[in-house]
């Protein structure tokens, strides 16, 4: 091939002006849109990753389902049977409800989770939990309180410090400890950690009677395969409760089950900004055409000077295909710089949002801006070869 | 004359076009042999078949039937990349409507179609810019087309005909868009190329006056050679003759 071919095909394009600029913006609209997806769609990745790192690979969640009632609502017979279940190293219920907060006369609407005060090192074990200052709860602890940091430092106008009191549905509770604010959640306790209220099984039974747990937290022991382990919890509920009463999950399997809906849903969108690409292709076609036509005399002009028909396709594909790469490199800019912007807006939101800008994802999107450009082109690209030079050289 | 002294060579060669089911013989069993450095006119009235028998001859239509032999070279049986490179490099083109690029200029016109053909960047600029000169335009080198006059124009484009040194140059009413000054100008220059240079061309016209500065003229009618008028070394009409 004439290597000049990329130099010509360049120049080229500049030359047609407002032609290219106005074809560009659909290739940089569409690969913007679909890097900005795909971008955040992997920052969403691996911020549910990160949240599932701290807690092992030998959790089990245990959600009653709720659709069938009363009849699954776990017991406590019910946890001292999966605890015996081989394997189980502890089950953990947590039961909650919304309660009134009040501290230096103002109330707020809150969450209060609670477990069995003697299991609650759990949380810290998993990396739910993670003190700030203070301590967990302990046996002989009941009206007593570990609250997220924004609860203390945020929701009222004096900072609430260690061993304050406060009122929980009228009740006096003395703060022992304050969690950091962390993305995670337990049983409904709020958007995050940092206004999570936890007390021990205890204190909650003095506000509420909540018989059921929201939902259970079990460990298997190390060394025992931790899939099995869910299985066989699983299989002794449904024995009890019927099929379907009860989500037994891994956090392992949690974390697929999350992964495979975010990958699902990260295809389902890049498809539709994939048809704003396909638009932009369609632009690079058009544009193509009528550069064809404009040009005829020229393209028959360079048959009879001696360029081979392969090598016209090859000027016009390039030609498309250099109105692919420009539009890509731009769009994939735009995309990360898009992607960043909402990640930013999010954090500011309070979500755990970041932007993955992936040298590799670029690579792939510039690649694929090239090729959508070639494909658009390959069509114009093929009447330019075919033209008859004889008709062409005489076209008015 | 023997057969190898001939640079083209035409044998039996008809051109048919279909044209939505009507046939259409441009070309009728045509029989034309043309001598190293002859400069021939072809001549007739409009739908004798000039222009196809150039087109055919110059290897941008291939004939229905027949052979165009070039350089000893049947050249209706190559494929389209070899012939490209083929007429690339043995025969330049003169038309009527100059067909120069009109966003480059008058040198960057000159060195297309040594672009086309692979030769480096400073012979390119070298060799267009020495043609220029030979056709007077050494002072237009940086001239767009529509900054040239249709004389100046035309000459850029027998610079650019001759700038990969073809054998033989064919040229379609080159002086069909010329006024009377630059037609005179267009002819010195084709009638200089073959004295000096020892060019093969084959010039098309529908105008006697033009025709006749060539030594030999060829006239068609309805596809086929009806006279020919002239001397050459060699005999321009075998089998032509009625």
């Amino acid at each position: 091939m004439n290597s000049e071919l990329f130099e010509i095909a360049a120049k080229n394009i500049k030359r047609q002006g407002i032609r290219t600029y106005l074809t560009l913006i659909g290739i940089v609209i569409g690969i913007a849109a679909i890097v900005a997806l795909l971008s955040i769609g992997s920052g969403l990745g691996v911020a549910i990753e990160k949240q599932f790192e701290g807690l092992g690979t030998n959790t089990i969640f245990i959600i009653p389902l709720g659709v069938t009632g009363a009849s699954s609502e776990i017991k406590n017979s019910d946890i001292d049977a999966i605890e015996s279940i081989r394997g189980v190293e502890v089950a953990v219920p947590i039961y909650s409800t919304a309660a009134q907060f009040e501290f230096s006369d103002t109330k707020v609407s809150i969450n209060v989770s609670a477990a069995e005060a003697e299991k609650s090192g759990i949380f810290e074990d998993t990396g739910f939990f993670d003190m700030k200052s203070g301590r967990m709860l302990t046996k002989n602890d009941t009206f007593s309180v570990v609250i997220g940091e924004r609860i203390a430092e945020d929701y009222f106008d004096k900072e609430i410090s260690l061993r304050t009191r406060v009122k929980i549905n009228g009740k006096s509770y003395r703060v022992v400890g304050i969690l950091n604010e962390g993305a995670q959640t337990i049983g409904g306790g709020g958007p995050d950690t940092g206004s999570t209220v936890f007390m021990s099984l205890k204190g909650f039974e003095k506000i509420s009677d909540a018989e059921s747990p929201g939902i259970v937290f079990a460990q298997s022991f190390s060394g025992n395969d931790t899939e099995e382990v869910s299985e066989r919890i699983l299989d002794y509920l449904e024995d009890k409760y019927g099929e379907k009463s009860f989500l037994v999950s891994s956090s392992q399997q949690l974390l697929e089950q999350v992964r495979a809906i975010l990958g699902l849903l990260t295809i389902f969108l890049t498809g539709i900004a994939g048809i704003s690409l396909l638009v932009g292709g369609i632009g690079i076609t058009n544009a193509m055409i009528a550069s064809v036509l404009e040009r005829t005399k020229e393209i028959g002009l360079l048959k009879a000077l001696g360029s081979a028909n392969r090598e016209i396709l090859t000027l016009f594909l390039l030609e498309a295909g250099y109105i692919g790469l420009v539009g890509g490199v731009i769009g994939i800019a735009m995309g990360f710089g898009l992607a960043g912007a909402i990640a930013f807006i999010g954090e500011q939101a309070g979500f755990a949002l970041v932007a993955v800008m992936d040298p590799v994802m670029a690579i792939g999107a510039l690649a694929f801006a090239m090729i959508v450009g070639m494909l658009s082109g390959f069509y114009p690209a093929l009447r330019a070869a075919r033209l008859d030079p004889i008709v062409a050289l005489r076209y008015e | 004359m023997p057969k190898k002294e001939q640079i083209i060579r035409l044998e039996n060669v008809s051109k048919v076009y279909d044209l939505g089911g009507v046939q259409i013989k441009a070309l009728d069993r045509i029989n034309l042999g043309i001598c190293f450095g002859e400069f021939i006119s072809v001549m007739g009235p409009s739908g004798s078949g000039k222009t196809t028998l150039l087109d055919v001859l110059g290897t941008m239509q291939q004939p229905s039937s027949g052979d165009v032999v070039i350089e000893g070279v049947a050249t209706n049986k190559m494929g389209n990349p070899e012939l490209s490179v083929f007429r690339g490099k043995k025969i330049g083109f003169i038309f009527q409507s100059f067909n120069l690029l009109p966003k480059l200029s008058a040198l960057e016109n000159v060195m297309v179609p040594m672009w086309v053909n692979r030769l480096s960047k400073n012979t390119r600029e070298k060799r267009a810019k020495q043609l220029l000169e030979e056709v007077g335009l050494g002072d237009r080198l940086f001239n767009k087309p529509n900054q040239l006059s249709g004389g100046q124009a035309q000459r850029v484009a027998i610079a650019r005909a001759l700038a990969m040194d073809p054998a033989i140059i064919v040229a379609d009413e080159p002086t069909g868009n010329l006024d009377s000054k630059s037609e005179a100008q267009v002819i010195d220059i084709l009638t200089n190329l073959n004295k000096e240079k020892g060019k093969t061309i084959v010039l098309v016209t529908h105008e006697q006056s033009i025709g006749k500065k060539a030594p030999k003229q060829l006239f068609l009618k309805d596809g086929r050679i009806e006279r020919v008028v002239g001397f050459s070394k060699c005999d321009a009409w075998q089998g032509g003759k009625k």
